[in-house]
């Protein structure tokens, strides 16, 4: 329980952090907002009538100050470019890159830990081959590209799903869904094939462990050894990796959004960005602080579940 | 026995996953019998939905939909009554008279009221903000509401070429967030939007004119240029606006390809106060180093209306052909005029192109080559269009740039008034006495033919004194899906989605 409150400090602690430097970088770089907005047509005075009404005449600290009051009162503003809240726009985002991360790491899941035990009870046997050289591919093979080659097969010759026929789930969440899947599959294949990797190797290596000799010699089959002693055990380097999968899928699914035309928050963060919109850029870049840090805690509090060593520290 | 559970687990939920994809694609279809079409955009409308404070012209041309003015442009780049059924200009050009059009609506339902059209030529003329919303407005004087059905526009100055400028959305008074709530007079009327994905519109019934063929239609965000031609092939989007060749050739039969012209002057803009760039004679030698042919042979298979000054032919009676010809390759003139200007051994500059317009960045690669021939090496700067605006367009901290400068209105004001010595938006530094003597005389008189004289007389003065190295109006390719036709270009930057129709089959 102390354990759990200390990790929550730290947590909160962080996000003040991130904050203040997010702030802070968009004070650095060069770029105005109010010229942002008004392009070509920008004069001297209406210019100065826009950054006094955006606020940005104010100094920096006040600025923060005035900006983090009202964020944790859940009030990030109005987005420059679209003239609508801020959590309004993020809100209707937030379910997409969840949604693509969640189902990704599903994938994950359901494929490569069923195909590592397969691997290993098979070790050097046709697949077990066949899978160590898959692994080599699909581990070269970056997103954007097998997006592009599953957009073709599955879009273009079998017509499984419209490319770039992006369905809202406001609309029809089956459709979504249905299209979400696609680009899943190809954020999930690289990271199957290092998983399958990991997971394989953790497991060769407990297999020859002394205390699986023993669970042998107690009178346990191959199958029992597996999955009531050396299971836990390979698990944990996978548990570390996967977390870090989820949290690399939830800051990285920008590329794969751009290729699929998923309208999720990394595309509003690329164009926020180029638009100066800070406000936007600010909540989406503390709400995917907030997912990463929250996905580490869990793998943290994983780890004290599955590993009763750890618990003592 | 765990094990063998996986298996058919694994199996069950991909094919329900198939399923659901399946069933995915077939409903998008279904609904055929009222009319739709999806339009890719190629960047969404980051931008107020305010008509009068939207500045993006991939706004503009979207909200053209939307909204309308006393007048609005046609096709042939006439001015016709909208909201205004007759209007009449005084002798003395400062009188404009507008008698309203019975029973125009707004999408709300409301009728538009004398008090609307007032209210929205005011807000656009109020300097409370510094300047007024619409800069031509600094010069109305009153804005009178004669009778329910009479506005009276008073100007300081005489201005023949006013008119334009009423294009100017009518909005309802009784509006309070015209940002995010969008309701104007057009054809189209606003449903809803959602950031990077898509606006829908949806056709106003209650439209004054010949209403809209389609009933629907959703503009779909389309970030990833790889990935156009895939869509339109795919079915995703019927109709993409500015495809390049290259995306044109992926495309399918099912395609039709519309041709137009971009109605904008691409040129390498040349600040005039950079060392080199002073010397007309060197800026004359890098107009006689390009080929602009060649600059169309890869850029778009061949295609592109060739510039000479600052005015493209849509303009129509202020377009100078002959300008063109003004320069034509011929790489040993260039050496001499460089010699002359003391840059026997060439010099270099640098090019400042905004990274997001590939037309642009293509065009100063290539011109960038041809320079090598005289010795001139010109370094290509890529940077974002916010750096853009603000080192090259406002502070006009720049050597030279490639891009493409449209016109807000109908008017070859509109293209010529910024090179004036001291316009604000003179953003090449233009100094040409001759040239700021021609446009006040243009803008001073009433006489049309004269007017034009003088205009033409300022295009002259562009081309002769090289103020910035023309290229071309750019081709513009609309790919539409043959289930649709009846795509217009405009002479402005404008879409007109109500001209489009569902092919009968």
């Amino acid at each position: 329980m102390k354990y759990v409150i200390k990790k929550i400090g730290t947590m909160i602690f962080t996000l003040c952090v991130v904050c203040f430097l997010i702030f802070g970088a968009f004070s650095l770089i060069p770029g105005d907002p109010a010229l942002s907005r008004l392009g070509t047509q920008a004069t001297e005075s209406s210019l100065n009538a826009l950054r006094e009404q955006m606020g940005l005449n104010r100094p920096f600290l006040v600025r923060f100050a005035d900006w983090f009051v009202h964020a944790l009162a859940g009030d990030f503003g109005t987005s420059y470019s679209y003239n609508m809240p801020v959590s309004d726009m993020i809100l209707d985002k937030v379910p997409i890159t969840i949604t693509l991360t969640l189902l990704a790491f599903v994938l994950i899941v359901l494929v490569s830990i069923p195909l590592s035990i397969y691997s290993v009870m098979h070790e050097n046997g046709p697949v077990d081959r066949g899978i160590l050289i898959l692994n080599q591919i699909l581990m070269a093979v970056p997103p954007f590209f097998s997006g592009m080659l599953i957009t073709f097969f599955f879009g273009i010759v079998l017509k499984w799903f419209v490319p770039g026929g992006f369905v809202s789930y406001k609309k029809s969440f089956s459709g979504f869904l249905g299209y979400m899947l696609f680009p899943a599959i190809a954020v999930a294949l690289p990271k199957i094939a290092m998983t399958v990797k990991l997971f394989r190797k953790s497991l060769l290596q407990e297999k020859k462990k002394e205390y699986v000799r023993t669970a042998y010699s107690k009178g346990n089959d191959s199958r029992g050894v597996l999955y009531g002693h050396m299971m836990k055990n390979a698990l944990i380097p996978v548990i570390t990796f996967l977390g870090m999968v989820l949290t690399d899928m939830i800051a990285g699914s920008i590329i794969i959004e751009q290729v699929f035309n998923i309208p999720g928050l990394g595309r509003i963060l690329m164009t926020s960005i180029s638009n100066r919109d800070y406000p936007v850029v600010e909540a989406i870049v503390l709400c995917i602080a907030v997912l990463v840090i929250v996905v580490n805690f869990l793998v943290d509090v994983l780890y004290h579940v599955i590993d009763p060593r750890m618990r003592t520290e | 026995m765990k094990k063998r559970c996986l298996k058919p687990l694994f199996l069950t939920a991909v094919l329900f996953s198939l399923t659901i994809a399946l069933t995915g694609c077939s409903g998008d279809k279904a609904s055929d019998s009222s009319s739709e079409i999806t339009i890719g955009l190629a960047q969404d409308i980051e931008d107020s939905l305010d008509p009068h404070k939207a500045v993006a012209a991939g706004t503009k041309e979207i909200l053209f939909n939307l909204y309308e003015g006393l007048v609005k442009p046609d096709a042939d780049g006439n001015l016709i009554d909208a909201v205004a059924s007759a209007h009449e200009v005084s002798e003395d050009g400062k009188t404009y008279t507008f008698t309203l059009r019975d029973g125009v609506k707004f999408h709300d339902g409301s009728l538009v009221t004398a008090d609307d059209v007032k209210y929205s030529i005011d807000r656009c003329a109020d300097t409370g903000n510094g300047d007024p919303l619409v800069s031509a407005f600094s010069n109305i004087e009153s804005v009178n509401v004669l009778d329910e059905s009479t506005i009276e526009v008073n100007l300081k100055e005489a201005d023949t070429e006013f008119l334009a400028y009423m294009t100017t959305a009518i909005i309802p008074a009784s509006n309070e967030t015209p940002d995010t709530n969008p309701i104007g007079t057009g054809p189209y009327k606003y449903v809803s939007r959602s950031p990077q994905e898509e606006i829908v519109l949806e056709r106003f019934d209650e439209y004054w004119g010949t209403p809209a063929n389609i009933a629907n239609i959703t503009l779909k965000v389309i970030a990833d240029p790889d990935s156009i031609a895939m869509n339109l092939n795919g079915g995703a989007i019927d109709m993409f606006m500015r495809i390049t060749t290259g995306q044109m050739n992926e495309l399918s039969d099912e395609f039709e390809i519309y041709e137009g012209t971009m109605n904008l002057v691409q040129a390498l803009y040349l600040n005039n106060d950079f060392e080199p760039f002073q010397d007309v004679r060197v800026r004359r030698a890098l107009c006689y180093a390009v080929d602009k042919q060649e600059i169309f042979d890869i850029l778009s298979d061949g295609k592109g209306s060739e510039l000479g000054s600052s005015v493209f032919p849509s303009f129509g009676k202020y377009y100078m052909e002959e300008l063109n010809s003004v320069y034509t390759k011929d790489t040993k003139k260039a050496k001499e005029l460089l010699a002359e200007a003391g840059y026997e051994n060439g010099f270099t500059f640098s090019v400042a192109v905004p990274s997001n317009y590939q037309p642009h960045v293509d065009t100063a690669q290539i011109l960038a080559q041809q320079f090598k021939e005289i010795g001139v090496t010109a370094n290509i700067n890529l940077i974002e269009w916010d750096s853009w605006l603000s080192d090259v367009y406002t502070n006009r901290e720049f050597e030279a740039t490639v891009i493409g400068v449209d016109a807000s209105s109908l008017t070859a004001r509109a293209l010529l008034e910024r090179f004036q010595s001291d316009a604000s938006n003179n953003f090449i530094n233009f100094k040409s006495d001759a040239y700021d003597t021609a446009i006040t005389n243009a803008l001073a008189t009433a006489d049309d033919d004269e007017k034009t004289r003088y205009y033409k007389e300022c295009e002259t003065i562009l081309a002769d004194e090289a103020a910035n190295v023309y290229i071309q109006d750019l081709p513009e390719f609309v790919a539409l899906n043959k289930k649709y036709a009846g795509y217009e270009f405009y002479p402005l930057y404008v879409q007109d989605f109500s001209k489009l129709y569902v092919v009968e089959e």
